[in-house]
């Protein structure tokens, strides 16, 4: 492999004969691995952690009672959650990345995860029990995409348009949460107030449940999407001339991808950034030229997994809620992302 | 073509006048609207005879409410405009390009390192803001070609805001004991702030303004480009350094008042510009009043939607301002 570290200019032609990338495929491998050693890690430490000896006969049910509790009801969940939201997050990162080719046209950056969280919230606790809440993540999902795309007025085609809009847009809906936890009572409010900065604790099987069907569902529809996707990046004459209509593709990843967002913040709440720097940094390591959507998922497992490692044993005392510690390394990341745009002169 | 523009001037000194009868009314609004409902008559006489009547004892509670919302709104919209001349930006707000954001974590830092007393000085809030504001600039003029470009400002103001929003958060969670009074002012409210914050915040907004009411010409003078400015005997810098000072106080001032509430520096320069077009000596007097009737009847709406509780008024004016993002980028100056 003779591919430079850095990402390559997406003008470089796809011209690899296997759409297999060995890169891609070495550098999601280690992830993966990387992963498990967080999961272990995540499992083990802390003062109600497994010891790694007894982790193998609790995993066979001969654990003492606390040991199987700690793993059952408390620390396997919120893993797995981890692991499911990551990738819920990451990849819609990397399709909203293909699709506005921008770096910065990610779902939590044009706002529809606030859109999601908004939507949640109106599920939870304005209408209780009349809709299941990640179907209320999806509509408010849905909305605030078709906000972003009609607000700006050129929809696609002006990513930064998208951007600044979706700002916008983000901005209305998280005032429209505050509006939602200001018209609730106390104890329900603190509850949504965590999950609202995005966090994982306490977190059911319900949830584990919820991110892993949407994942089943969607997941493979992504997959399926990618080849066309790189191709899209080329241009639009050039994917027509190739047989890939490039309205259909885009129409049909956005779809995915709202509704990818929506199942992640249905159970994590709007963790902030995964979905904007996981797709970025696996795009680096790899670099590969597509959307890359398998090393994408494994880089957003990661991260959400190291952060929500780092939240529940951070130094400084207080358990914090993993978007906390995302928003803060993200908005750095996000800041040395933009004056690298602006050094190869896209905006 | 001289007496169009005379009578021009009549009618925006006419429409300056109606401006302050907005202002009047929108403060008695905010005096007279809330869980206990007084009638703006009763208002007025209660404001002239205070007495020891529950009513009175209302009103009084009200004002001091409402004079925080005059300083912060008049201080969040003419520094809205100032940032929007400087940079001729027509995104610009402090809330929106991170100074807000610079200000209320620079609040935090101090009160949890010297405490609440310290904490509350307008002089917590100043060197925070400054640090966004340079941060925010230097990153947006980041590369060769190094132009501050609306939306680099906006996007550079996101990432700022994001990382600082964060910080407060980590702290505020780590003392909860300390912040838990700042639950309301992090996201922006005219309730339930100390009874003195009035008296350290009016010098700064009036510096502030002073400031400002020495800009109109120079900022003028910009919008036709530096080199013209400069071909027209302004001092460009001087003049960059003056408006960058007038809009630190002013959203310092706001941010250690009600919080960081955004979009009333957005929304206020938009609308006023669109009826006195970009000339900065009718657009600053005019941001000065309606920015008031904005923050102050974002207050109000917030006491009414969300009986018997209230909302926070940062929380009405993003709903209410965001719109005019979308309206902004939409017109084209931005450039996008």
């Amino acid at each position: 492999m003779s591919a430079p570290a850095v990402a390559r200019p997406r003008t470089a032609p796809v011209n690899r004969a296997v759409p297999v990338n060995p890169r891609a495929v070495m550098v999601s491998g280690a992830l993966l691995v990387l992963t498990l050693a967080l999961a272990v890690l995540t499992i083990t430490i802390g003062e109600l952690g497994i010891a790694v000896a007894d982790l193998p006969a609790v995993l066979a049910h001969q654990g003492s009672r606390a040991q199987e509790w700690v793993l059952y009801s408390n620390r396997l969940p919120r893993l797995l959650v981890a692991v499911g939201a990551g990738a819920a997050f990451a990849v819609p990162g990397a399709i909203f990345q293909s699709v506005t080719r921008n770096p910065l046209g990610s779902p939590d950056v044009i706002g529809l995860g606030a859109g999601s969280a908004a939507g949640a919230a109106a599920a939870a606790l304005v209408w209780p029990g009349v809709v299941p809440v990640p179907i209320g993540a999806l509509v408010g999902g849905v909305v605030a995409a078709a906000a972003v795309l009609l607000g700006s007025g050129r929809g696609l085609r002006a990513p930064y348009r998208m951007v600044v809009v979706g700002i916008a847009v983000g901005a209305m809906a998280m005032a429209f949460v505050q509006f939602v936890l200001a018209r609730t009572t106390q104890q329900e409010a603190v509850q949504l107030a965590a999950w609202l900065s995005g966090s994982l604790q306490s977190r059911q099987w319900g949830d584990v449940v919820t991110i892993g069907v949407a994942l089943a569902v969607l997941l493979p529809a992504a997959l399926a999407l990618t080849r066309r996707l790189q191709i899209v990046e080329m241009g639009d004459d050039a994917a027509t001339g190739l047989g890939v209509s490039p309205g259909w593709t885009r129409g049909l990843a956005i779809m995915v991808g709202v509704a990818l967002t929506a199942a992640a913040v249905s159970v994590a709440g709007p963790v902030a950034f995964v979905a904007l720097t996981a797709p970025q940094i696996a795009r680096r390591l790899t670099g590969s030229s597509g959307p890359g959507m398998v090393a994408a998922a494994c880089m957003g497992t990661t991260v959400l997994v190291a952060a929500d490692l780092f939240a529940q044993h951070a130094p400084w005392g207080a358990q914090y809620p993993v978007g906390v510690l995302t928003a803060g390394l993200g908005g750095v990341y996000l800041a040395y992302l933009l004056v690298g745009e602006w050094k190869k002169g896209t905006v | 073509m001289v007496r169009g523009s005379r009578s021009r001037a009549w009618l925006l000194g006419a429409g300056l006048l109606v401006s302050a009868g907005l202002l009047v009314l929108a403060a008695g609004l905010s005096v007279a609207v809330g869980a206990k409902s007084v009638p703006l008559g009763e208002v007025w006489s209660a404001w002239l005879h205070p007495d020891d009547s529950y009513t009175s004892a209302i009103v009084t509670s009200r004002l001091a409410r409402t004079e925080l919302g005059l300083l912060a709104g008049a201080a969040l919209a003419v520094a809205g405009a100032v940032i929007q001349g400087l940079t001729r930006n027509p995104l610009g707000d402090p809330g929106i390009l991170g100074v807000n954001a610079g200000a209320s974590a620079s609040v935090v830092l101090v009160t949890a390192t010297l405490g609440a007393g310290a904490g509350r000085s307008v002089w917590a809030a100043v060197p925070g803001a400054l640090f966004a504001a340079v941060a925010v600039y230097v990153i947006a003029s980041g590369g060769p070609r190094g132009r501050a470009t609306p939306v680099r400002l906006v996007l550079a103001g996101v990432a700022i805001s994001a990382a600082l929003a964060a910080l407060v958060q980590a702290i505020a969670l780590a003392q909860p004991e300390v912040f838990n009074s700042y639950r309301f002012w992090v996201v922006g409210s005219l309730a339930g702030r100390p009874d003195d914050t009035v008296d350290r915040v009016l010098p700064f907004v009036v510096v502030g303004l002073v400031l400002a009411l020495l800009l109109p010409r120079g900022l003028n003078a910009l919008a036709l480009g530096d080199e013209t400015a400069t071909a027209l005997g302004l001092r460009a810098g001087r003049t960059r350094a003056v408006g960058a000072a007038s809009a630190t106080l002013l959203a310092a001032a706001a941010v250690a008042a009600v919080g960081p509430v955004g979009f009333v520096g957005l929304a206020v320069p938009h609308v006023v510009r669109s009826f006195t077009g970009s000339d900065h000596r009718w657009l600053l007097p005019y941001c000065a009043l309606l920015g008031p009737v904005l923050l102050l009847g974002s207050d109000v709406l917030g006491r009414v939607v969300a009986r018997p509780g209230e909302l926070m008024v940062g929380v009405v004016t993003a709903f209410v301002g965001a719109p005019f993002l979308i309206a902004a980028v939409r017109q084209g100056r931005a450039g996008l």
